[in-house]
């Protein structure tokens, strides 16, 4: 029975791991129409048209035009660590959505420790980053290399403060067992039980992924296009993936932990647990059309005299209340 | 706005013209060595600089250095005349750090060479250009006299003298023309 | 772990004749960088080569010539006339001012009175026209600092004026509609109409734009005590326009050398005592809405009557000999045209006095020591078009 047990848990996540990339491809295709279109209509305009019917097929034509053209590698770059970034930045994603319960059944792995594995993995986008950069031989995806370490490594830590804050109360890194703890009505969701650590968690969410207004490592106003400068075809396709990709990620997250994952009043399901992340990904998409970029100082700033101070109290009172209480 | 900074330079002619007819309130010819001293008085009494204007004529290039008033509006055109052969008039780049750019400019177009200037490199055209697009053929130059009017002259040197013709006749032209303006 | 390290090779060094020139300082922690001319922030081909310290900018020296044109080299070799649709061209943004101090020193030239009706026309499209540069300014600065969606809602209002100015001009962005002694069309109770309309219009939008944007924490954070420039500084750099109103003088062309009908109108000259990139942010939405109000009261008070004087310059014209020099407010400061005549029928030599030029020079110097994206927000609160900086 054991020797038998073992392929169809390999099965299982030969499977998972195919239907993962399918959904990445596909959210990443959904998700930049859908962004076009938000933008477009905060801009007062239709936003993509032509393609299809309502510019449906847009993202489509786009990828396909991204896939067929030429790699190019400046002179001087580093040709192993230049490549060597975007697949380090895109990998990661089928490991953040290994633990992810989609739906009641619908994970690919149960990990007891999930939660430990995505946060883990994900710095190594930074890695990618860094090494993008200086791979790149540009001086302005230098720049964007050293504010994208810079960055990252200062929003995730709160990040972490604020997710630990949960771990804490419900004694669980599964997140499965996250999920199973909260209700199906809003009011049962940690978001009330944890606003602050949603908010901070949240904020640093959009940091973490690099988006506007903290879309420091790549502003294309101050850097070009900062670390992704060089990067052309399927490079910076795997750059832009793995940003959509990591957005996904990081609201999949949120909605696991503070907003119940699948669990909805009537019918739960996975729907839900989709609804939900978009709702959030909405959330994100408006910041970016509506602000302007924040300076670099500032968001460090921010970062260290606001979020981690919050975060910090955050959890020392959610510490103290389990104690006490 | 008072002329204050007028006194003392040595000026080969001071005149003050018709705001309506010119756009200017004074002109001053200098020699170039001047120029600097001149600006200094104008830093000190307050002008900005507007830009430096050259021309090329028969009688040399004259460059024109406009400057205004904030407070007190009123051009004023400091002018220097300097022979084709060797085109060389002081920097006032150090007391107005934005004429910098105006002189590279006018190096670039007419060739003139500022001394002193800490950075005289091409601005505006390549940086391997050796002609200077502004300079006329000799025959399509005009004379000085037949360009600029001085304006009603206060005082004047011989040099000036010789360079305008019988200014005295010069001004009376003007003067009727003048008169048509009420 | 490479053999060359990328960013220290003496390919990068050597670079082109003014990065050469551009010799790095005494300390080893610095790095020449090119910002342009091909950079998204430079708005067309500005080049600045920086040394930065990290982030830090040590000392920027400005390339410029990328646009130059030597429209000061055509002039000779054109008729007066013919001269015309240049200026339209000098400065694309605010064209209508770059026409009106060309014809201006014409007229003062050759002493041309302009008929009351055109100056009017004159003041109703050069003012819609500033609006317009303005639009576009407040949308690509706001693009600079990373906000994508302004630039959108200002393209929006612009194309009203557009809209508007096409009928008497014919052109919709390098316009050359004045001629010396009036202007080249007639405008009809339409556009009157249209221009006051647009006035109700936009006093609407400035709210929202204000709300928007000016009030905006993360926008203020951004601006507010950034590249101070101080009065003495805009002397000494010849600064004009919304620069040197934002250190806190209302100097105005406008005003200082009234020219045509202005005195006419009641208007009043903005300005801040701040001297940062947001004293001249406010100092420009403050702008719009002065010109609205002069548009309103031009509109109001426009008399009929000839729109080009009798006997006004025709192509083959020969200017009186002299010289005359001509300024105008124009949307980024004060523009001038000294023009001279050896009394035939083309220039003997004009030269154009672009306000962004200087303002431009004085970049050098309150670039030190400060961040790059400040840089940016600098450059964009100088309002630089490229074209008028290189003639």
């Amino acid at each position: 029975m054991g020797s038998f047990s073992i392929p169809v848990e390999l099965i299982r996540i030969v499977v998972g791991v195919v239907a993962i990339a399918a959904f990445v491809a596909l959210n990443a295709i959904i998700l930049v129409y859908l962004e076009r279109k938000v933008a477009g209509h905060i801009q007062r305009r239709p936003g993509p048209f032509e393609v299809g019917p309502h510019g449906i097929l847009q993202t489509v034509a786009d990828a396909l035009k991204l896939v067929g053209k030429q790699l190019i590698k400046p002179a001087g770059a580093d040709a192993f660590l230049f490549w060597l970034a975007p697949v380090l930045g895109f990998l990661p994603i089928f490991l953040f959505f290994l633990p992810m319960p989609f739906g009641p059944v619908l994970t690919t792995l149960e990990v007891p420790l999930g939660l430990l594995l995505i946060l883990a993995f994900a710095g190594l986008n930074v890695l990618a980053i860094c090494i993008a950069g200086w791979g790149s031989n540009n001086k302005w995806s230098l720049l964007g290399a050293a504010r994208g370490v810079a960055q990252s490594v200062a929003y995730e830590i709160p990040l972490l403060l604020a997710l630990l804050a949960v771990v804490f109360m419900k004694g669980s890194m599964n997140l499965s067992k996250i999920i199973d703890s909260q209700g199906a009505w809003p009011w049962q969701w940690n978001i009330v039980l944890q606003p602050l650590a949603f908010l901070i968690y949240f904020i640093c969410a959009i940091a973490e992924t690099n988006r506007a207004p903290f879309d420091l490592p790549e502003a294309e106003s101050e850097l070009t296009a900062g670390f992704h400068t060089e990067y052309s075809g399927m490079g910076f396709g795997l750059f832009f993936l793995a940003e959509y990709a990591n957005m996904v990620v990081v609201c999949a997250v949120a909605t696991t932990v503070f907003l119940g994952g699948w669990k909805g009043p009537f019918f739960s399901g996975s729907w839900w647990f989709l609804a939900k992340v978009y709702l959030l990904l909405m959330l994100m998409f408006w910041p970016r059309w509506t602000y302007p970029r924040v300076r670099f100082d500032q968001l460090l700033n921010f970062n260290w005299k606001w979020l981690m101070p919050l975060a910090l109290a955050n959890l020392l009172v959610t510490a103290f209340i389990m104690k006490v209480g | 706005m008072s002329d204050a900074w007028i006194e003392g330079l040595d000026l080969e002619c001071n005149a003050t013209c018709r705001y309506e007819e010119s756009g200017l309130k004074r002109s001053v010819f200098l020699r170039p060595e001047e120029a600097p001293k001149a600006a200094a008085r104008l830093a000190e009494a307050g002008f900005f600089i507007e830009d430096i204007s050259v021309l090329d004529t028969a009688d040399g290039l004259l460059a024109t250095y406009h400057f205004d008033h904030f407070e007190c509006p009123g051009r004023i055109a400091l002018r220097v005349v300097v022979p084709h052969e060797d085109p060389k008039i002081p920097s006032i780049s150090a007391i107005y750090p934005g004429a910098a750019w105006h002189e590279r400019e006018c190096h670039d177009f007419f060739g003139l060479e500022f001394t002193d200037h800490p950075n005289l490199i091409p601005l505006l055209i390549p940086d391997d250009m050796t002609e200077h697009p502004l300079l006329k053929e000799e025959t399509r130059r005009k004379g000085l006299a037949e360009l600029v009017q001085p304006g009603t002259i206060e005082t004047c040197s011989t040099w000036f003298k010789g360079l305008f013709p019988d200014p005295d006749e010069n001004e009376d032209g003007e003067g009727p023309d003048g008169a048509e303006t009420p | 772990m490479t053999e060359t390290a990328p960013f220290f090779s003496d390919a990068d060094l050597a670079g082109d004749f003014y990065t050469r020139r551009f010799q790095p300082g005494p300390s080893e922690n610095t790095l020449i960088l090119n910002m342009g001319p091909q950079h998204p922030s430079t708005h067309g081909v500005l080049r600045i080569v920086l040394e930065v310290d990290g982030e830090y900018i040590v000392r920027a020296e400005p390339v410029l010539g990328y646009l130059h044109r030597m429209h000061e080299r055509m002039a000779e070799e054109k008729t007066y006339l013919q001269y015309l649709p240049n200026m339209g061209r000098v400065d694309y943004l605010h064209a209508l001012a770059w026409n009106w101090a060309f014809v201006g020193a014409v007229e003062r030239l050759a002493g041309i009175e302009v008929p009351e009706r055109a100056e009017y026309i004159r003041v109703i499209t050069t003012e819609l026209n500033r609006v317009a540069s303005h639009l576009v300014w407040w949308g690509a600065y706001l693009l600079d600092l990373g906000a994508f969606t302004p630039i959108l809602y200002a393209f929006e209002d612009r194309e009203w004026i557009l809209d508007l100015l096409q009928t008497p001009t014919g052109a919709r962005l390098t316009y050359s509609y004045f001629r010396p002694g009036g202007v080249a069309a007639d405008i009809d109770k339409e556009f009157l109409k249209g221009a006051k309309d647009f006035a109700v219009h936009m006093r609407d939008r400035l709210k929202m734009y204000k709300d928007l944007v000016t009030d905006n924490i993360i926008f203020r954070k951004r601006l507010e005590g950034i590249g101070p420039i101080s009065l003495d500084m805009c002397r000494r750099y010849g600064a004009t326009g919304p620069v040197v109103r934002g250190s806190g003088l209302a100097y105005d062309v406008r005003r200082a050398e009234p020219y045509s009908v202005y005195d006419r109108f009641e208007f009043e000259i903005p300005t801040t005592g701040s001297g940062d990139a947001m004293g001249r942010y406010r100092v420009r939405m403050e702008e719009l809405e002065q010109s609205l109000r002069i548009i309103e009261q031009a509109v109001d008070s426009i008399p009929e009557g000839e729109i080009r004087v009798k006997g006004a310059p025709k192509v083959k014209w020969k200017a009186p000999a002299g010289e005359a020099y001509f300024a105008v407010e124009g949307g980024r400061g004060k523009i001038g045209v000294h023009l001279v005549s050896d009394g035939s029928n083309r220039p003997y030599r004009c030269k154009l006095r672009a306000p962004g030029f200087s303002n431009m020079s004085l970049f050098g110097e309150i670039a030190r020591g400060i961040l790059l994206a400040d840089a940016v927000a600098i450059l964009g609160s100088l309002d630089l078009v490229i074209p008028e900086m290189d003639r």
